[in-house]
């Protein structure tokens, strides 16, 4: 038998139809682009105005002195909010440090309770799907609404803690959660834990269907336990969930704001001040802009380093 | 045609409860997971149960006993107090163009990033994506002096305009992994049947993403009722306000009216709920919850 080869010709014309290259690809590859733009156009207009536009005006402001109003005009005046901001704010300071704290606890606390819940959900028992919702529920509520929740939960004369405390003889311990410097950032931060733990649950749920079963299945019959299979077989499997998990706790943090508001309003001292109220504050409470935006870029600046590499590590995947 | 699992099946198998009650771990574990449940529904029940009693109760009863006397006069009391209709029908009508208007626009976008190509596709995605990752408190100075010029400050247009912005990452993001995902073979046969980019959009690449749009129309119509910071900054009057506006104006301004207070969250989260038990599949698929969050 004779096998016969394809002749060359075709396959150059194989090649030269999946790559054209020289002029006449640029000229294809314009013509797309100008095909493309009547689809790209509206997105990029409405994202370059009202996202881009104003972020990079943030950062300009930020070297700029302004009380915001239109009336008056902006003095250039360079790095002189930055150094206001570093040696003469102590609330730019205890935001800076809250918000530290803020992603570090909720990168250790809502997420591995919804890993938890995430894995005892997991598995064929009663009532499963109204456990889900109700973890669940609490995500899909406006955070100002569940600010309001939480703020009579923590009322010092009525209150759900305070009135359960003293039901239980326990009222000598009650305190005044979101008065007290000392408890008023924790005490927002469990209301935060209340509302985002089902969302990462959710996310961990769906992570887990992607655990191979035979493996498991595996993993058991030669002999490991509960903990070896979670350690050695679930957790491996659920890292790129962990990586979203992660990315999203921290952009979720730094957004921290509405809950913020609606509770302390950054009091009591400044104890539950965070970059993204503090900015706002200055902004448009002291009306100082300059400072608002030097806030505002500094804020610009850490969501950027904590979160640029992992997006190129997403888009350099190669599509599906 | 494969879609991404989470929209063609829902995640969780109907398989047959297997009830195992001499396993005594997992009976542990299911009294675990009740006892959490049970503390995670403890606001909701604290907040609906003041929202039906008086004063007197809320000062006086224990906190999880019923109401001596239903105080049902808190909602309408609440909706009086605190414009309810004004600012549902500014949230509704906000929504009602935000979510239709900035699907479309996202849509499309999606659909040149990952149908057309013409070499910089993954540049402007990165681009368009990055905008998910930074809050929105960066902007909303300039924001507010850009508005303000416009003279768009308390209207609705002024608010719709940067929340389709502010949508567009993600949803773009999510609707190009999607796209993709739908066979390339698909629309070379339509181009060679003579099809053009609007053709092979709206006959081919639209029906096929439906799912997809439905999930994202929710998710999203949640997202945008739910909205605060933006709407803070840029509705300064009441008449104005949306439904989280007005809530949080509504605490500072009767902060000691605990029954109407509570009734007052209880509505303005009704529509969520509403949606949410209607939809909960589209909520509880991991891959688009990063939505909600905004």
């Amino acid at each position: 038998m004779v096998v016969r080869l394809p002749p060359p010709a075709a396959d150059q014309r194989a090649l030269t139809t999946a790559e054209p290259s020289g002029s006449r690809a640029r000229s294809s590859r314009r013509s797309s682009f100008f095909g493309a733009m009547p689809y790209l156009g509206p997105a990029f207009a409405f994202y370059a105005i009202f996202l881009l536009y104003p972020m990079s005006e943030a950062v300009r402001l930020s070297f700029y002195e302004w009380n915001g109003f239109r009336t008056t005009s902006a003095t250039f005046v360079g790095l002189e909010n930055y150094q206001r901001l570093l040696h003469d704010d102590p609330v730019f300071w205890s935001a800076f440090r809250n918000t530290l704290v803020w992603i570090v606890l909720s990168l250790l606390i809502p997420t591995s309770l919804g890993l938890v819940m995430a894995l005892g959900i997991n598995r064929r028992i009663v009532g499963r799907n109204l456990m889900r919702s109700i973890f669940y529920i609490p995500a899909v509520l406006a955070p100002i609404a569940v600010a309001t929740m939480w703020l009579w939960i923590y009322n010092p004369n009525f209150g759900l803690v305070t009135r359960s405390l003293e039901t239980i003889g326990l009222g000598d311990l009650s305190q005044q959660w979101l008065g007290d410097p000392r408890f008023a950032l924790y005490s927002v931060f469990v209301a935060f834990v209340w509302q985002v733990s089902g969302f990462n649950m959710v996310l961990f749920l769906a992570g887990l269907q992607t655990v191979s079963a035979d493996v498991v299945e595996a993993a058991r019959i030669d002999g490991a336990n509960a903990w070896q299979v979670f350690r050695h077989v679930t957790l491996p499997a659920l890292r790129p969930t962990t990586a979203v998990v992660t990315v999203l706790t921290i952009i979720s943090s730094l957004k921290v704001f509405d809950l913020i508001v609606g509770t302390t309003r950054g009091g009591p001292a400044q104890a539950t001040q965070v970059l993204a109220l503090w900015s706002y504050t200055q902004s448009f409470t002291n009306h100082d802009f300059g400072a608002g935006s030097a806030i505002a870029t500094v804020l610009l600046l850490m969501s950027l380093i904590l979160v640029v590499p992992y997006m190129l590590w997403t888009l350099r995947r190669p599509d599906q | 045609m494969t879609y991404p699992p989470s929209i063609a099946d829902p995640t969780f198998v109907r398989a047959p409860l297997k009830w195992k009650p001499q396993d005594p771990v997992a009976i542990g574990l299911w009294i675990a997971l009740i006892i959490s449940c049970l503390l995670w529904a403890m606001p909701f029940v604290f907040m609906l149960l003041t929202a039906v009693k008086s004063a007197e109760d809320i000062s006086g009863g224990s906190i999880w006993s019923l109401p001596e006397r239903w105080e049902w006069g808190n909602f309408t009391d609440a909706a009086e107090r605190g414009d309810l209709t004004t600012s549902f029908v500014n949230s509704l009508v906000v929504a009602a163009v935000k979510v239709p208007l900035g699907l479309f626009v996202s849509s499309a976008c999606a659909f040149a990033l990952s149908r057309i190509v013409f070499g910089w596709n993954k540049l402007l995605l990165a681009v368009i994506v990055m905008g998910a990752f930074v809050p929105i408190q960066v902007a909303l100075g300039p924001l507010f002096s850009m508005m303000e010029s416009l003279d768009l400050l308390n209207s609705r247009l002024g608010i719709v305009l940067p929340y389709i912005a502010f949508g567009l990452p993600f949803q773009t993001f999510f609707l190009y992994n999607f796209f993709s995902s739908i066979p390339r073979e698909l629309d070379e046969a339509a181009r060679i049947d003579g099809a053009g980019h609007f053709r092979i959009y709206f006959h081919i690449i639209a029906p096929l993403a439906g799912p997809a749009l439905a999930a994202l129309f929710i998710i999203d119509f949640v997202a945008t009722w739910n909205e605060y910071a933006i709407a803070l900054t840029l509705l300064q009057s009441q008449s104005a306000y949306t439904v989280p506006l007005a809530l949080g104006n509504f605490s500072t301004q009767f902060a000691s009216a605990y029954g109407p207070l509570n009734a007052y969250i209880a509505m303005s989260v009704l529509p969520v709920l509403i949606v949410y038990l209607m939809f909960q599949r589209f909520f509880t698929s991991g891959a688009l919850a990063g939505a909600v969050k905004g």
